[in-house]
């Protein structure tokens, strides 16, 4: 019988406390949810739904839910539309203009979203997009971009040139070639991609604080303004809600997917 | 199988995406306009004490938008043109900002007839340019089963928390009206004022680790429910609208200086919708602040509003209050933040 190696067993301890760090505020956050109490109070009192039911009565929640999938749709497609292209161009170039641009694809990874997020309300205002739903899909998807063009880019990089030298050799068009070879092979970059850009908006404050208008109010713009007002046990119900959509999203990846492909554990193709 | 439900994911995701793609601009004009809310129940009571009142008076649209003033104020700058918004509620000091960057309009008699019921007091602050409609007066909130005999004085509070009596939660710097409630209120209370806030430092170096700091209101809330707290410095409706959901351990009691009023103002800025002075003018209305206040336990600013039992004796009536100078403080806030980053380090 082998005996237990005690840094493996402290090494499993600290993992697992890590692990407890990193989950306890959201296990907290969706026990409050189902708590029977008006105000926020630890341990719960009782168990109920009425948080829940509050957050279905309160209209701007569901309101805010449903704009915050649309931008987050729309920006997670703008930024694949842009993003793969960009990075074909651009992965294996050494060229200086190549690196700069894509330096510059990146650089919105590297500034505070609440300067970006100042900074674009005046300039798609002064263009005439304003506070408008587009203008939100264009802010968002800047933001979304780096996050397609990083994961795409670096597999594009992995990817044996010799593999479309082949398909050439064989006969097939550069759109053949693009088609049949390339982008099945970056399909599972092209969708972590996609599922990071997705979340980012999401969960977006800081930019779209600066386009809230009633129709282009976003969930997190939502309860920033209620948590200031309003401090009760709804504010745990909707995030409990928005925690679901995410996990949600990650159990269909995984169904239509395998999150073993998403983050290259496995074979992609 | 798989093909299809791939396929039916991606029809729902693109009609999801789809659906966004019809909206227009927003833009407040016509018979619509667009006024703002903070959140919550403070929403609930603009749609019902503001919003539809106006809306059945003209038959006009009230678009009520939620958030905060600060973003308001942005948008309004990034639009003076075309502003987004057509009737505000912002805090005084962005409502000076406003003032001071011309991006408000001037209320009249003609144009808000109810203006003639609103003290001069609410009107000076913003030079017209904007009526202070609403206040909250900041004074001690406290867990009445921990502090049964609450300090009647900022001098009584401070001395006592230096002894150690209770451990004080006072709110931070990081909190925007921080320098009014708390800076300015007990300078003022301790013999200083807007050009000496040294008494105020002074008091905090002397309460030394018996206080603590929020950097938001449900800090406190959550501090004085859990016990790390147990009095602090707080507003009086939000107290009331705790207790009420559930939290009947919380009490306020306005020093006998008088707490700060903290208050709303409402503008309309420049190139907005004419149609938003009916709506501003309801806003003013006894009848229309009544219900207000009714709804969120704050103090309004009409003369003519007579509040029912049970809410007077919850509201601390202006008179009692301490007014502060709301552009004084705003020019010396950063000299404060930056006095209270060295001195005070929390």
């Amino acid at each position: 019988m082998r005996r237990a190696d005690p840094a493996l067993w402290l090494l499993r301890a600290v993992v697992a406390l890590f692990i407890l760090f990193m989950l306890a505020p959201i296990l907290v956050v969706v026990a409050l949810s189902f708590t029977s109490a008006g105000y926020v109070v630890f341990p719960l009192p009782g168990l109920s739904l009425r948080w829940f039911a509050r957050m279905l009565d309160y209209a701007p929640f569901l309101q805010g839910l449903r704009v915050s999938l649309q931008v987050a749709l729309g920006a997670t497609l703008l930024s694949v539309l842009l993003g793969v292209p960009a990075s074909l161009a651009l992965a294996r170039s050494h060229h200086p203009a190549a690196l700069a641009a894509m330096t510059f694809l990146l650089s919105p990874l590297s500034m505070p979203m609440i300067v970006f997020g100042f900074a674009a309300l005046f300039f798609l205002s002064r263009i005439g997009l304003g506070l408008s739903l587009p203008a939100l899909l264009v802010a968002h998807g800047c933001v979304c971009l780096p996050y397609v063009v990083r994961v795409t880019a670096a597999a594009y990089r992995g990817l044996p040139p010799a593999l479309e030298e082949a398909a050439e050799v064989l006969g097939a068009s550069r759109a053949a070639v693009l088609r049949h070879v390339v982008l099945p092979l970056l399909r599972p970059a092209i969708a972590a991609g996609s599922l990071f850009s997705f979340l980012v908006s999401f969960d977006n404050l800081p930019l779209s604080f600066f386009f809230g208008s009633p129709g282009t109010n976003t969930l997190p713009v939502v309860m920033l303004s209620y948590v200031e007002q309003q401090f009760d046990p709804a504010i745990a119900a909707i995030s409990t809600a928005q925690l679901a959509v995410a996990v949600l999203l990650l159990v269909l990846a995984d169904r239509f997917y395998g999150l073993g492909r998403l983050v290259g554990q496995e074979g992609g193709g | 199988m798989a093909l299809w439900t791939r396929r039916g994911l991606a029809g729902a995701t693109a009609a999801l995406g789809l659906s966004a793609l019809p909206h227009r601009p927003a833009r407040a004009q016509g018979k619509s306009i667009t006024v703002t809310a903070l959140g919550g129940i403070w929403e609930e009571a603009v749609r019902t004490c503001f919003a539809q009142p106006y809306e059945k008076a003209t038959g006009n649209r009230a678009q009520v938008l939620i958030g905060s003033p600060t973003q308001w104020l942005a948008q309004i700058e990034a639009n003076p043109a075309r502003p987004p918004i057509d009737a505000l509620v912002t805090i005084p000091d962005l409502a000076i900002a406003a003032v001071q960057k011309g991006l408000v309009e001037r209320f009249t008699v003609e144009k808000t007839p109810n203006l003639v019921h609103t003290p001069e007091e609410f009107i000076a602050p913003l030079d017209g340019h904007g009526v202070l409609f609403d206040y909250g007066v900041a004074g001690f909130t406290f867990h009445k089963g921990r502090v049964k005999q609450p300090p009647k004085s900022f001098a009584e509070f401070v001395e006592r928390t230096a002894k150690g009596e209770w451990q004080a939660s006072l709110p931070g710097i990081g909190y925007a009206v921080t320098p009014i409630m708390l800076i300015w209120a007990m300078a003022k209370a301790l013999g200083g004022g807007v050009d000496n806030v040294d008494p105020f430092f002074e008091a905090v170096r002397k309460m030394g680790r018996n206080v603590s700091f929020w950097n938001s209101p449900n800090d406190f809330e959550n501090a004085l429910a859990s016990g790390d707290a147990d009095i602090g410095i707080y507003f009086d409706g939000r107290t009331w609208a705790w207790s009420d959901s559930g939290a009947s351990f919380a009490g306020f009691l306005n020093p006998s200086e008088g707490g700060s009023i903290n208050a709303i103002a409402i503008q309309k800025p420049k190139n907005a919708s004419e149609e938003a002075w009916p709506y501003l003018d309801i806003m003013l209305s006894a009848e229309a602040q009544l219900a207000f206040a009714k709804k969120l336990n704050y103090g309004v600013t009409n003369r003519l509003v007579v509040y029912p039992p049970g809410l007077a004796e919850r509201i601390t009536p202006w008179q009692q209050a301490a007014f502060p100078p709301y552009a004084e403080i705003a020019a010396k806030r950063a000299a404060w933040v930056d006095r209270w980053n060295r001195e005070i380090r929390r």
